[in-house]
């Protein structure tokens, strides 16, 4: 504290002014409230099956940084390419930003990184763990058994998968559409596993016998063989000609045996395989009807892939259900019972009841049945027992003493058929032998519990590799937990597709490349919820300067001697990525 | 070169060529049109000043503490409320010794709402260490606002241009505007005394205890009273290049005049055109503007009513429970003074009610009608009212 004089001899002029430094008043000691960095889970990466960190993936984006971003999707998911293409994206349906404006095209930004590790040939560099003892079978090379053994392979375990068909992928190389998904992007992800160590042996059919050897050789077996049987629809004329199995016309496809269609396709069922077969038949040339007893918002199919038929013409026919089918003339005349809605279960959908005897008949050309599948074998159904059995969210591990574990994943196990389902399988399959090699079976469901994005079911790699995200916070970040004066509106990036009439054209793939600034752009949409993307809000609104930046990686830290603990920084803070709580004395 | 501008452009206009750097304000009628036009001619680069907009009256005042504690030229406009607002910090900046000029569209202060001419809200900041200039018209609104800046950045005080609301703020009148060159001449860049400055950390306006703080006060007062003589010194140069002067206060024909009327703000010119009248029935009557109200020219004011036998202080504003505040002033002025003439207060045209001819002539020869005034301020032109709440 000092009085100056006069600077000059103008006017009189005495101010106080002190040219000590104010350090010495530790602003700190006042405070009651202590703010902290604290990063906590995004929605989207809650509702992501195989638990990306989503909002993380966006930042990385939107910084350009995309093989980073490609890789932070690969700890978790090692199919960016499928899932980019074919996940029904739940993640967009719990965006924050859908209450703001629309949600983030998370899809798209998938798709887009996968592209690009593939347009410059990306190598990624994840590190295994150190080699283990252990050596697993996997049965089945569709999406769980591949997620297994690669998840297996990051632990550290050696593993082979066995393939009854002469090419891996299963459901994906068989089951969807090419329009959906080209199968040189299959190959791609493929090829990318096996560099990292994953073997795959095709050709090999796995009976009990094998089973029995296998057992001698391994330390445990996962089951991974899907649902490849169709359900019959148990009906009169269902052995007819023209009669055939949906999923089997679209494996045909796939291999390369394509059939002419003319006149009219019925499809009955209102899952994905009806959904798809209906749309290959339409590209064939056929005119095609869906007929599914329930109504068009009850289908298991992907809401926007029913869309997509409807666009390309192909005619819904809600609560009716076939009874009959017969021949007449070449044609097949099938008998359909109206059906109507008796009440809505809990989740919406209808339960349904013959509408009195109101049938009508209709006069086809070829049917196609797709109402749902099963295990091909008996034995790999789950087992009844459950002493020595765990079950987990999306497997169930059978593990007795002096045997190998047996592990029942994918389809076999997963809460809903879906590839992201069937990934999260494969995690928590290897996630879980990990655990109950090292540390035996009891600590599994605990263990397992710390890995949880969020509340969970969806679990995460990162997390049990103690990697960076393990810190989070597992509390997920509500919509009015943002700061929103921070963003703008901005309309989601339309998503590029082929013309309806060019669809039908053949089955070249639907939706379309985006560009590197088309991405950022819809990447810097993302709020980042509960992730610091260094937006500086905090340093810049400190009163006290206390916000310093420095070299660690959250680029900053609080000088607790002056913050005075006003909270000014956790307002301000647009993505919810600090946290204010009462000093502990 | 003459231009037709509104009184609120006129303030404008003299900001623009004060090469202002920091402008900040929040909008309220009357006031706007002055920030609106600034905030055109920051966003055009017209004028290259800073325009920081802010939630409220308040953050627009210590904006500009922060802005001139950086030795940098500032203005602000506001009225009413908003004055009201910046109470805490209009303190501040005289106290800090910030030169911020400030123009204050006088409004009436609510409840009721009233957004029309009525000085109270001036007035009633009369105690913050500003310098108050009142002002009849547009042109005077313009000369004084690029005065205002050489006062504040001499004293290092700040300075607040007043204008009526609406009779000047929304009027448009010929306003004279000089050249950039000629206002350059006068209103030379500012040199700050002190200033922050990052090479050279230091804090301003800290603690100041008993020993130093009354100190403080008495220097500003001392700046105060060197405010009355620098007051003249401006005038003279602005005169030398500009070619106008109005004085502290403006006597006409008060030599030989029996009855002075004493005017601030518009109400001059209305009493001027009275004036006229009375002089042409015979009638020795003077009249007194006061634009110069902090500081107070007590010295000015008895000189030029020595020779009266009676003052008529017309008021358009109210200090409830003592009188017109410009009587007030003046009575203080006077008491000290032997042998003043007795003080006739008088309130009229408060809420922006007219002040017409007639009023003014009313107050004459209510004044002229009595020998000694009441103790309380005559009411001029009050309605008859229901005392019931709610009728109007």
């Amino acid at each position: 504290m000092a009085s100056k004089e006069p600077l000059t001899n103008r006017s009189p002029l005495v101010i106080p002014c002190s040219y000590l430094t104010t350090e010495g008043n530790k602003t700190g000691s006042w405070r009651f409230l202590r703010p902290q960095y604290e990063e906590k889970t995004s929605p989207c990466s809650a509702a992501c099956p195989s638990g990306e960190d989503i909002a993380r993936i966006q930042m990385l984006t939107a910084q350009g940084s995309f093989k980073e971003a490609w890789e932070t999707i690969l700890v978790e998911n090692p199919f960016p390419g499928v899932c980019g293409r074919v996940c029904y994206h739940p993640c967009e349906l719990q965006c924050n930003r859908r209450e703001f404006d629309e949600p983030v095209a998370i899809h798209t930004i998938e798709r887009f990184l996968a592209d690009t590790a593939s347009r410059y040939e990306l190598k990624f560099g994840l590190d295994k763990l150190a080699a283990k003892k252990q050596k697993i079978a996997v049965i089945g090379s569709g999406p769980s058994g591949l997620a297994a053994a690669y998840f297996l392979a990051l632990l550290g375990y050696e593993s082979d998968v066995f393939e009854a068909l002469a090419e891996p992928g299963g459901v994906l190389r068989w089951g969807i559409p090419l329009y959906r998904l080209p199968p040189h992007i299959l190959n791609e992800e493929v090829s990318r596993l096996q560099d990292f160590g994953v073997r795959i042996h095709c050709d090999k059919p796995v009976s009990q016998n094998f089973l029995k050897e296998a057992k001698k050789s391994y330390d445990a077996i996962f089951l991974g063989c899907g649902h490849s049987q169709s359900l019959p629809l148990s009906i009169p004329g269902e052995g007819l000609p023209g009669v055939e199995d949906g999923f089997h016309f679209l494996n045909k496809i796939r291999r390369g045996d394509i059939p002419t269609l003319e006149g009219t396709v019925a499809v009955i069922g209102g899952g994905n395989t009806a959904i798809d077969a209906a749309r290959s038949a339409a590209r064939l040339g056929a005119k095609v009807m869906v007929i599914y007893r329930r109504r068009q918002q009850d289908m298991r199919a992907f809401a926007e892939e029913v869309e997509m038929a409807l666009e390309e013409g192909i005619e819904i026919r809600e609560l009716e259900t076939p009874v009959e089918i017969a021949s007449q003339k070449g044609d097949l005349l099938v008998t359909l019972q109206k059906m109507r809605v008796a009440q809505e279960d809990l989740q919406g959908k209808a339960r349904i009841k013959p509408l009195g005897r109101k049938r009508e008949k209709i006069r086809v050309q070829h049917l196609f049945i797709a109402v749902g599948n099963t295990a091909a074998e008996d034995w790999y159904d789950l087992p009844s027992k459950t002493r020595g059995v765990t079950k987990l969210n999306n497997c169930v591990l059978e593990h007795r003493s002096r045997e190998p574990v047996l592990v029942y994943g994918g389809d076999l196990a997963a809460s809903i058929k879906s590839v992201v389902h069937a990934v999260a399988s494969g995690k928590e399959a290897a996630m879980a032998l990990d655990v109950l090699f090292k540390e035996g079976p009891k600590a599994m469901e605990s263990r397992l519990k710390s890995c949880l994005v969020g509340e969970g079911p969806s679990l995460s790699m990162e997390i049990y590799l103690g990697g960076p995200r393990a810190k989070r916070n597992h509390s997920i970040v509500s919509y009015e937990s943002l700061n929103t004066d921070y963003f703008r509106f901005a309309p989601a990036i339309s998503r590029p597709r082929l013309l309806r009439e060019e669809r039908l054209q053949s089955f070249a793939e639907i939706n379309l490349k985006i560009g590197g600034s088309l991405a950022i752009r819809e990447a810097e949409r993302c709020f980042n919820c509960g992730l610091c993307n260094q937006c500086d809000n905090c340093q810049l609104f400190c009163p006290e300067i206390a916000v310093i930046r420095d070299d660690n990686p959250q680029g900053r830290h609080i000088n607790y001697d002056y913050c005075k603990g006003c909270g000014l920084c956790v307002v301000e803070c647009p993505r919810n990525a600090m946290v204010l709580e009462e000093e502990r004395l | 070169m003459k231009q037709v501008l509104e009184g609120s452009h006129a303030v404008a206009e003299a900001v623009r060529l004060a090469r202002t750097q920091v402008i900040s304000a929040y909008p309220i009628t009357p006031q706007t049109h002055i920030v609106e036009r600034l905030s055109e001619y920051c966003a055009d680069s017209t004028l290259a000043a800073k325009f920081l907009r802010v939630e409220s009256e308040h953050s627009a005042l210590a904006a500009l503490i922060g802005a001139a504690s950086c030795g940098v030229r500032t203005f602000t406009a506001t009225s009413s409320q908003g004055l009201a607002l910046m109470h805490e910090l209009l303190h501040w900046a005289s106290g800090a010794r910030l030169p911020i000029v400030m123009a204050n569209v006088n409004r009436a202060m609510a409840p009721g709402w009233n957004i029309w001419a009525d000085q109270t809200d001036s007035l009633a900041q009369r105690d913050t260490g500003w310098l108050q200039l009142y002002c009849e018209h547009s042109q005077e609104v313009f000369d004084t606002t690029i005065q205002a800046f050489r006062l504040a950045e001499w004293l290092n005080l700040p300075v607040m241009v007043i204008l009526d609301a609406f009779f000047l703020s929304h009027t448009y009148e010929p306003v004279d505007v000089p050249r950039q060159n000629s206002v350059d001449r006068f209103l030379p860049s500012y040199q700050p005394r002190f200033k922050l400055d990052i090479e050279y950390p230091c804090a301003f306006n800290q603690l100041a205890p008993p020993n130093i703080y009354m100190e403080m006060r008495h220097n500003i007062q001392a700046a105060m009273d060197e405010a009355l003589i620098f007051f003249d010194q401006v005038e003279d140069e602005f005169e030398d290049i500009i070619g106008r002067r109005y004085g502290p206060v403006e006597a006409v024909q008060c030599e030989d005049a029996e009855i002075i009327l004493i005017t601030s703000g518009t109400v001059t010119s209305t009493s001027r055109q009275v004036l006229t009248e009375l002089r042409d029935k015979g009638e020795k009557a003077g009249l007194l503007k006061i634009k110069l109200f902090r500081p107070f020219p007590t010295k000015a004011i008895r000189e030029h009513t020595a020779s009266a036998k009676k003052i008529a202080v017309i008021d358009r504003n109210f200090s409830f429970g003592a009188s017109g505040i410009f009587a007030q002033e003046i009575r203080a002025a006077l008491c000290n003074h032997p042998g003043h003439p007795p003080v006739f207060g008088y309130v009229a045209g408060l809420g922006g009610r007219d002040v017409t001819t007639a009023v003014v002539e009313e107050i004459y020869w209510l004044t002229k009608g009595n020998d000694m005034p009441q103790p309380e301020s005559i009411w001029v032109g009050l309605h008859e009212v229901d005392h019931a709440i709610g009728q109007s």
